[in-house]
């Protein structure tokens, strides 16, 4: 800071460079951006390890394209889950959302799941649309504890608003 | 959250920012540090004692805040919980200063039997100049009880050590101040 800043200066650049850097880490493009690479990420590899699994007679190349494609797409959902757990942790609204994305993206790869049975039944495709049903349910299950979390936390601000009405009177 | 009697006014506003931060209200995060960056910034230049360094710490602090928040689960501790955060930036950037030992020459039996001036708090701002010149650890348990009002648990909580060690910090601390302010001529 400038030293020759008067004080009511400095504190004026202190805030402005606080809510600047609010601003940055609380930025709803970034975070939801992290969420949709994580789903991304983890809809490609379900997707990859699908037709592995289930494509009968691969070339041993293909088989380790589709291996690299899967370590590459759980790289990212690594790297997408460690920034929404250490660096931008979700607030009560973005993890509605979140949790809303979640579920569009796991209908999805269900849906995919489904016609890959349809065009190939068998106890393979059978499992993969297993685990892209249990990916959904897992999705709404999120969803819905993130509108309690959202539900709960208005509820306690209502009740805060209240009481300090209640003391200001 | 109310075992403890009617709660105090600026305590349920301070949970209302938590909560109001944690729904991801914009304005709410601009209020919490409108409400806490002068006590934080205070605290931090009293442990740093250089202007340079507060910055850098307290830019430190808001960040952790920030990405901390949505897993503040009781919003009551607030005022804890943010002094917590500024002692671990302090602690990781000034961890030669803390690792000095505590005093130790100081005789405890001597200080129980010290009863503390009733008016220690308006003192200290003749001693602010004494202040600076205990070791961190005496420094931080008085700016933190007296200068930032935190409340003998809640020091507790900062420090991350019993309430009974708090107490006999504080006894040592105030001893060593006014040896202080005796060995420099001072009056207080």
């Amino acid at each position: 800071m400038n030293q020759t800043n008067t004080p009511s200066s400095a504190t004026a650049a202190q805030f402005s460079a606080l809510q600047s850097l609010a601003d940055k880490q609380l930025s709803w493009t970034s975070r939801l951006g992290h969420v949709a690479l994580l789903l991304g990420a983890l809809t490609m590899t379900g997707i990859v390890s699908a037709l592995w699994l289930t494509e009968p007679h691969l070339p041993v190349r293909t088989q380790v394209a589709f291996a690299v494609i899967a370590m590459i797409g759980l790289s990212w959902t690594v790297f997408a889950v460690w920034v929404l757990r250490y660096r931008q942790v979700l607030l009560a609204d973005q993890n509605v959302v979140a949790g809303r994305m979640a579920v569009a993206f796991t209908s999805l790869l269900l849906l995919g799941a489904l016609s890959l049975a349809f065009m190939q039944p068998g106890p393979k495709a059978y499992a993969v649309v297993a685990v892209g049903a249990g990916l959904l349910a897992s999705a709404v299950a999120l969803l819905w504890q993130s509108h309690r979390a959202f539900n709960r936390l208005l509820q306690r601000r209502q009740a805060l608003e209240r009481e300090l009405a209640e003391i200001g009177k | 959250m109310t075992e403890h009697g009617p709660r105090q006014p600026s305590d349920l506003e301070d949970e209302l920012l938590v909560v109001r931060c944690q729904l991801g209200e914009r304005s709410a995060f601009d209020a919490l540090i409108r409400r806490w960056h002068a006590p934080l910034r205070q605290y931090i230049r009293r442990m740093t004692g250089d202007d340079a360094a507060t910055d850098d710490a307290v830019q430190e602090v808001w960040l952790r805040v920030l990405r901390g928040i949505a897993r503040l689960r009781e919003g009551t501790k607030l005022r804890a919980w943010l002094f917590g955060i500024a002692r671990n930036v302090l602690m990781d950037r000034l961890r030669h200063k803390y690792a000095w030992p505590m005093a130790a020459d100081v005789d405890l039996d001597e200080i129980a039997a010290d009863d503390a001036p009733k008016h220690l708090e308006e003192e200290l701002a003749v001693m602010l100049m004494a202040l600076t010149r205990l070791p961190l650890a005496e420094n931080e348990v008085l700016t933190l009880f007296y200068l930032q009002e935190l409340s003998l648990g809640e020091v507790a909580q900062v420090l991350g050590i019993p309430v009974g060690t708090v107490k006999s910090r504080l006894f040592r601390a105030r001893q060593l101040l006014r040896q202080e302010v005796a060995r420099k001529g001072m009056t207080a």
